[in-house]
């Protein structure tokens, strides 16, 4: 077989330039980051298609009149529309900063290692067989996709002696990806759903009903103290993982952990919106240049600073075609493709 | 595997490399009968027969010559293009997992063909001649992105970030692709996206005729250049030693694999995998000898391309699958398993 | 009137008699189209009826030639030659229009979760076609003529192909927008323009009745029609498929969001978000539900309650297997129906 020999660099991106952690960078960044969301969600309500003034935002949150069409309109749709945002931004960013953390890949991220596809089989297979079946089921059914996909990408890893080298990490996501794909496209054409699953594929928080953030809330929550929780062992994981079992760290348990993590984040997130990539490649980077190494402080930075990504990229989706909406996913993808050829092409001799 | 060719006397390994092509083609040959009798209007061999001697009722000659034989064609054609496109890649670029499609190459060339047939109302025939050109455009645009941002004056083109960046690249082609589609009126949009999933396009003898000149002048052209593939597989001091023009040699292979690509795509759509896969098992059947490994892997590509068309056709009838899907899911595994057993 | 088929009336003194009413009835009009009046004959509506009673029927029918094969050209610039008689017809989607007229298609539209709902009793004896027109399929069929609605279905060498099959006649969009042209063109195809003409006054006559009774009922009240799909919303404009019928032909009034959108960017359906249907005013609401189950929780929402014409109870709702997504005078009679049955109790 032809096949590149070349050995792998064994030491995380940033980690040569920035093994401290800035704490105090961590503070200010969580500060002005729930800053910039609160203000982020006070604007994407007063953003849409009717023409409301933020008074009767305002209002409609303080002194609700359900007689006013106005005050359901940003009680029932722009509310939960910029919540799930901010919900969907974080559990983006965090799976993408677990993945990167764990598996030392700097291009880890849920869209480029096929779970979202995963998901999306597994919505694609719920519109198919069920259409009226309930979101709880069909979070269920991303979850189950999703998982499905992260054991296919990760058994490939650790079925070859040298272990996930980002190289073979991000071609086995694509390779997964496209079969899953496929898949998706196959039912989606048999099935005559083609430009609905497109539509949702493209990624879009448009239609978040406060039903869909109350099932999700309580997994995506669980989720993120559970990374919390893991974020010191991601921390020793990411110098390595002889490193880690050295400092007595039960390396297996972690990844395990951090894999469940990352299906439910990825899952819940996808079905809600769509498959959105990138995010989770961008954020867990800028904030480990900010903050440096330490996953205690990259961990709840990346949620933060995933939140007011999506949630201005989504108002900046709204007003860029208006009254036409712009699919939030390409949208995205138009900001991280560049970042991914920089990361790409940044490191000597690529990847090699 | 290729040392015992390699001890072996010319005159043996030229009886073996005959046979072996000779038995890919008795197999193509099968297949193509198989493929003849696959449809919704049942024709049993002996009709097939008939009708192939000039001796079918009108609705046989039509069905047959008009509508699964262009196809089978089409298909033989793409396959042999994808092929070899992969296969040069793979050697230019010395490594095992290039292709057209992980390359963001067919990605590039769809989206080149979505663009014209979303402003383009397809009303006459003269679009069909002008897609391979527009294809062809797309994919040398893509080409030339990707070997500009993986090409580096300290290191050269290095094999993975060409690849990396192929993904990247390929990955926002797909959101650009998903935002036009978007736009699109329901019909238009069910003919793109049914497209760019890789359906073998109804099979029109134009078709043919538009993908054969490609095909015919590209594949010998990389016949002819097998020599140099031999030499340039080895790495570039090699070469270098050997006073052969590395760089001059590899954009201009580089250019033939795209324009095939390119062609390919614009009559049968994003189909991937078949640049990937087909290398692989003629070079575990033949050999790293790009002498023979060319000719190869143009059988097992059209091979690999009619048996996945016919599954296609015949799987769900009276509907079809695209058959990029069905590349995708026989493929994908298969490219899977490489990655696993491979030692980067 | 026009459901009378007679489908195998080949024979020639029927015809003859028959060509001669029709000739009367064309004249009568001040619009006699040779080519029309020759393709009659063999399916002369009247035929049956008058057959009896229509005196001297030699001379006219006697110099006039039988119905012969015609070249047209389509909405694509195809040459198209029709058969004198087409009597395997496939017009995939274009089913209403064949009805009407007293054809039986060879096959009928379908996609994998159904067909044309309200047709199922006229073409229940039809087998189906998949709507992409498969190749192998409808040379299955064995057509002798063809009529496929739009441009864009057949692109990409994909009308050759079928053209080799069956002569094709490509309708176009510009034509198949609008029901009646559509009918009239079909009919000077099949040789049916009287069934045709006869058709569409009937229709008016039917919509102008209603027309009265409901205006004395509502008066100057608005009405909106909506469509209900994968939990989204669509409205529809005055000039398109039920629009056409409501706002056009029964002259209800538009109700104000229908009006607001910008006239360049309508579509039959336009996609409107709940946020924008708070603001709907309209009196009356025609709801067709495509979302019997997954719509239920959107038709539950505080903001669906709170439109003025749902607190009222002035929402009029019907499955998906109504006629009021399709077009054409079966289809626009059903939707008549049930805007009577709605507003005029």
């Amino acid at each position: 077989m032809v096949t590149s020999t070349h050995s792998q660099p064994r030491t995380h991106p940033e980690g040569e330039k920035q093994l401290k952690s800035r704490p105090a960078a961590a503070v200010v960044i969580l500060i002005a980051g729930l800053g910039a969301i609160l203000f982020g969600l006070a604007l994407s309500v007063s953003v849409g298609a009717a023409d409301i003034r933020l008074a009767s935002v305002w209002e409609a949150v303080f002194r609700f009149n359900p007689e006013l069409p106005q005050h359901q309109v940003i009680r029932e749709l722009r509310i939960p529309r910029a919540l799930a945002g901010a919900l969907v931004g974080a559990c983006f960013a965090v799976a993408g900063a677990i993945m990167q953390g764990m598996t030392r890949n700097p291009l880890a991220d849920s869209g480029l290692l096929g779970l979202n596809a995963g998901a999306s089989v597994g919505l694609a297979l719920a519109f198919a067989f069920a259409p009226s079946m309930s979101f709880i089921y069909i979070m269920l059914y991303c979850f189950i996709g999703a998982a499905a996909a992260s054991l296919l990408v990760f058994g490939i890893g650790s079925l070859s002696h040298s272990g996930l080298t980002p190289l073979r990490l991000t071609l086995s996501g694509a390779a997964v990806s496209a079969l899953l794909l496929a898949i998706s496209q196959g039912v989606a054409i048999l099935f005559h759903l083609s430009q609905d699953i497109a539509f949702w594929m493209a990624g879009g928080i448009g239609g978040t009903s406060w039903t869909q953030l109350r099932i999700m809330f309580p997994w995506v929550a669980a989720a993120l103290i559970g990374s919390l929780m893991i974020s010191r062992s991601i921390t020793l994981l990411s110098l390595g993982r002889d490193v880690a079992a050295g400092l007595g760290q039960r390396t297996r348990l972690v990844q395990t952990a951090g894999i469940l993590i990352v299906v439910v984040l990825a899952g819940a997130a996808v079905s809600a919106v769509g498959p959105i990539a990138f995010i989770g490649l961008i954020i867990p980077h800028v904030t480990r240049f900010l903050v440096g190494v330490d996953y205690r402080w990259i961990i709840p930075c990346s949620a933060v600073l995933g939140s007011v990504l999506i949630i201005f990229a989504d108002i900046a989706a709204r007003m860029i075609n208006a009254p036409y909406e712009t699919p939030l996913g390409a949208l995205i993808a138009v900001i991280g493709v560049p970042f991914f050829i920089y990361l790409a092409s940044k490191r000597k001799g690529g990847l090699t | 595997m290729s040392r015992s060719q390699l001890s072996s006397t010319p005159k043996k390994r030229r009886t073996r490399e005959t046979a072996i092509l000779s038995l890919l083609a008795v197999l193509i040959v099968a297949m193509f009968i198989i493929s003849m009798n696959t449809g919704l209007i049942r024709l049993s061999p002996t009709e097939v027969i008939h009708t192939l001697l000039g001796e079918g009722s009108q609705q046989q000659k039509l069905i047959l010559f008009d509508f699964r034989l262009p196809r089978i064609v089409i298909s033989l054609l793409v396959g042999a293009g994808f092929a070899v496109a992969g296969c040069i890649l793979q050697s230019l670029s010395r490594n095992a997992l290039a292709e057209p499609s992980t390359l963001g190459i067919n990605a590039g060339a769809g989206f080149a063909v979505l663009i014209f047939i979303s402003f383009v109302p397809a009303t006459t025939a003269a679009p069909i001649f002008m897609l391979p050109l527009m294809a062809l455009a797309g994919a040398g645009l893509t080409a030339t992105l990707i070997y500009v941002l993986a090409f580096r004056r300290e290191d050269g083109l290095s094999p993975t970030r060409l690849i990396l960046i192929g993904i990247a690249v390929g990955a926002g082609i797909y959101a650009f692709q998903l935002i036009l589609s978007l736009r699109l009126d329901p019909e238009n949009y069910q003919f793109v996206a049914t497209w760019l999933a890789g359906k073998i396009w109804g099979g029109d003898w134009r078709f043919v005729m538009a993908l054969l000149p490609w095909i015919l002048i590209l594949v010998p052209f990389a016949f002819y250049k097998a020599r140099v593939l031999n030499v340039l597989n080895l790495g570039d001091e090699i070469p270098v030693g050997l006073g052969l023009p590395v760089e001059r040699e590899r954009v201009l292979l580089m250019a033939a694999a795209v324009a095939l690509a390119g062609s390919c795509v614009a009559v049968s759509g994003g189909i991937g995998f078949v640049g990937l896969i087909a290398p692989h098992l003629a070079r575990r059947i033949v050999g790293p000898r790009h002498q023979i490994l060319l000719p190869a892997c143009a059988l097992v590509g059209a091979l690999l391309l009619l048996t996945a068309d016919t599954i296609a056709r015949w799987i769900l009838q009276p509907s079809e699958i695209p058959t990029g899907i069905v590349v995708a899911i026989i493929g994908a595994p298969y490219f899977l398993y490489l990655l696993a057993r491979s030692k980067a | 009137m026009y459901s009378i088929n007679l489908k195998r009336a080949g024979h020639r003194k029927l015809a003859s008699i028959g060509l001669l009413t029709l000739t009367l009835i064309l004249s009568a009009c001040g619009n006699n189209n040779s080519a029309n009046s020759t393709g009659g004959a063999a399916n002369a509506p009247a035929a049956s009826a008058d057959a009896t009673t229509a005196p001297a029927s030699e001379a006219p029918a006697a110099t006039t030639a039988p119905a012969v094969e015609k070249t047209v050209t389509d909405a694509m610039g195809h040459k198209v030659t029709v058969p004198a008689n087409p009597q395997r017809v496939l017009a995939s989607y274009l089913e209403d229009y064949l009805v009407v007229l007293g054809v039986t298609p060879v096959a009928q539209w379908s996609v994998t979760n159904g067909i044309q709902d309200y047709l199922a009793d006229e073409l229940k004896d039809v087998p189906t076609i998949s709507f992409d027109l498969p190749l192998e399929a409808v040379t299955g069929f064995a057509p002798d003529f063809h009529i496929v609605q739009s441009e864009a279905s057949v692109q990409n060498g994909l009308y050759d192909q079928l053209n080799k099959i069956a002569p094709t006649y490509v309708l176009g969009d510009e034509i198949s927008k609008d029901w009646r042209k559509s009918l009239l063109k079909i009919g000077e195809l099949l040789n049916k323009s009287a069934e045709a003409k006869q058709a569409i006054a009937a229709y008016d006559q039917k919509a102008a009745d209603a027309k009265a009774k409901i205006s004395t009922v509502i008066g100057d009240d608005s009405v909106a029609i909506l469509w209900l799909v994968k939990k989204n919303f669509y409205i529809v404009d005055e000039t398109r498929s039920s629009g056409a019928v409501v706002y056009g032909d029964l002259g209800l009034k538009l109700p104000n969001l229908v009006t607001e959108i910008p006239a360049a960017s309508r579509a039959t359906w336009n996609p409107i978000s709940l946020e924008k249907l708070a603001e709907l005013t309209a009196d009356h609401i025609f709801l067709v539900n495509s979302d019997k189950t997954e719509g239920s929780e959107i038709l539950n929402s505080p903001i669906w309650k709170g439109i003025p014409a749902v607190k009222a109870g002035n929402v009029h709702e019907f499955a998906s297997n109504h006629s009021w997504l399709y077009s054409g005078a079966i289809a626009n009679s059903k939707t008549i129906d049930d805007v009577l049955n709605s507003l005029v109790k």
